[in-house]
């Protein structure tokens, strides 16, 4: 048949724009839980300046849109400061997704901690730990499990969200599909396109499963 | 000698007082009970020995050492961070809601603070766990996790896991009150053994008949402060209050 030939015929061109989707929401996710790490600790420390400027960090990367963020990393910084000009746009779509991710994975790992009973910093402190023994073996390992459903929730939204990307004309899977669209005048590339959105999230959502499986055998 | 000195112990929660002037003197090897009805501060009071809670004024002693010398608030003593972590191992905390490490098997939850706290290499900390949770009557439960337990179980674990730190004294704060009518027995009898090799215990507790038999002084609290004190004769047969005798025919 003409049309799944043609669809064939896309394919090699989709799979390539596909691994920069993927490389794209995988490094940026990565990248988001370390600093997010940072920014949930800063959140919820007695300290009051590190509390404020991680609070003020999470409220401007969650109160502005995405794509704003993305269009002032790439065309407004260069324009006010030289040195900003980001040549690579992966680069630049990897720091913009990752700075912006880690606003809101920040936000689900202080509200995981927050939840875990505060009965069990109390028998921590009764027992000796310190502060930080007590979050490193008793608060943080339990407040793993609870993250694992709303980062996979995160995860898949980020995947679907680099598909913004396009607008610096970097070339993921979304931005591909358009080019194809326009070129061959067909709009069946749509259809491989979300099936291989559907597969990746599919596949990702599976392995989240397992790994909050794997850490609930306790319960 | 003594092993817990409170005097004029003072809290408040803004405009309410919850702790009125308690002081209290627990000599070694002594079972002291407070009983007395909710929101007497007794939970409050047994929480404040251990910085669970920070009274608002008065004097600590741990084994006749000041601790604390709180004004204000503020505690004047200063004292070296490892030097009051130090002592503050001497007391051994047993919750109302066991609180155990529900990622830790019972003999994990035994083994994580000798290990931790004190260094203790692994194979003598498990050694040690293994045989208090043979002690508490739960040497086939080692690998089992807290959600697999009875709430008797999960709290005779808890008191495995305060005892693995060889602390000098036992704080129970109201141990058997989250549990099932029939699994209260496992965790006094425990508890009556402990007092029997002579461990200093201080207890908050609604059980009477614990109270009755294994304390050697009953502590009546009423309103943030302490009415009565005596053996558990005086108390249950003569109380001298009214309020402890009302209190009595309550629960009695």
């Amino acid at each position: 048949m003409n049309a799944i030939q043609q669809i064939i015929g896309w394919m090699p061109a989709l799979l390539q724009a596909t691994g920069v989707t993927l490389a794209l929401s995988v490094t940026s996710v990565l990248t988001a839980l370390v600093l997010a790490v940072f920014l949930a600790l800063g959140k919820i420390s007695k300290n009051t300046v590190l509390r404020s400027v991680c609070g003020a960090y999470i409220f401007f990367f969650r109160g502005t849109p995405l794509l704003m963020q993305l269009f002032f990393l790439y065309y407004t910084l260069p324009q006010l400061v030289p040195a900003f000009n980001i040549q690579s746009r992966f680069l630049a779509a990897w720091i913009a997704f990752s700075l912006n991710v880690a606003a809101y994975l920040a936000e689900i790992i202080r509200a995981a901690i927050q939840s875990i009973d505060k009965g069990q910093l109390e028998a921590s402190t009764a027992l000796g730990l310190t502060h930080s023994q007590a979050m490193r073996l008793v608060i943080i390992p339990q407040a793993y499990r609870r993250m694992i459903p709303p980062i996979c929730n995160e995860f898949v939204m980020v995947l679907k969200d680099t598909s913004l990307v396009s607008i610096i004309a970097l070339t993921d899977l979304t931005y591909q599909t358009k080019i194809i669209a326009s070129n061959k005048a067909s709009a069946l590339v749509y259809i491989p396109a979300m099936i291989i959105y559907l597969i990746i999230t599919g596949v990702f959502t599976v392995i989240f499963n397992r790994l909050e499986k794997r850490l609930s055998i306790y319960e | 000698m003594s092993i817990i000195k409170t005097e004029n112990i003072c809290k408040s929660f803004g405009s309410v007082d919850v702790l009125k002037n308690v002081s209290l003197t627990v000599e070694p090897g002594e079972v002291v009970v407070i009983i007395g009805p909710s929101g007497a501060g007794k939970s409050t009071y047994l929480r404040s020995l251990n910085h669970l809670e920070k009274p608002t004024s008065g004097k600590i002693w741990i084994d006749d050492k000041l601790i604390e010398d709180r004004v204000n608030g503020h505690n004047q003593v200063k004292l070296p961070h490892k030097e009051r972590a130090a002592i503050l191992l001497e007391m051994g905390m047993v919750f109302q809601r066991f609180n155990l490490f529900p990622h830790k098997t019972a003999l994990q939850n035994v083994m994580l603070a000798p290990m931790n706290v004190k260094g203790v290499p692994e194979k003598e900390a498990k050694e040690k766990a293994v045989k208090l949770l043979n002690q508490v009557g739960l040497g086939d439960k080692l690998d089992s996790y807290p959600a697999k337990l009875s709430g008797g179980q999960q709290q005779r674990v808890a008191i495995a896991r305060a005892l693995a730190m060889e602390p000098k004294m036992m704080l129970f704060d109201e141990p058997t009150s989250a549990l099932d009518p029939e699994l209260v027995g496992d965790v006094l009898n425990v508890m009556k053994e402990l007092a029997e090799e002579g461990m200093t215990m201080l207890v908050v507790t609604h059980e009477m008949g614990f109270a009755r038999e294994v304390a050697d002084r009953v502590v009546f609290m009423y309103d943030g402060a302490i009415l009565e004190e005596g053996s558990p004769k005086e108390i249950f047969t003569n109380p001298k209050h009214d309020r402890t005798r009302q209190f009595l025919q309550s629960v009695l």
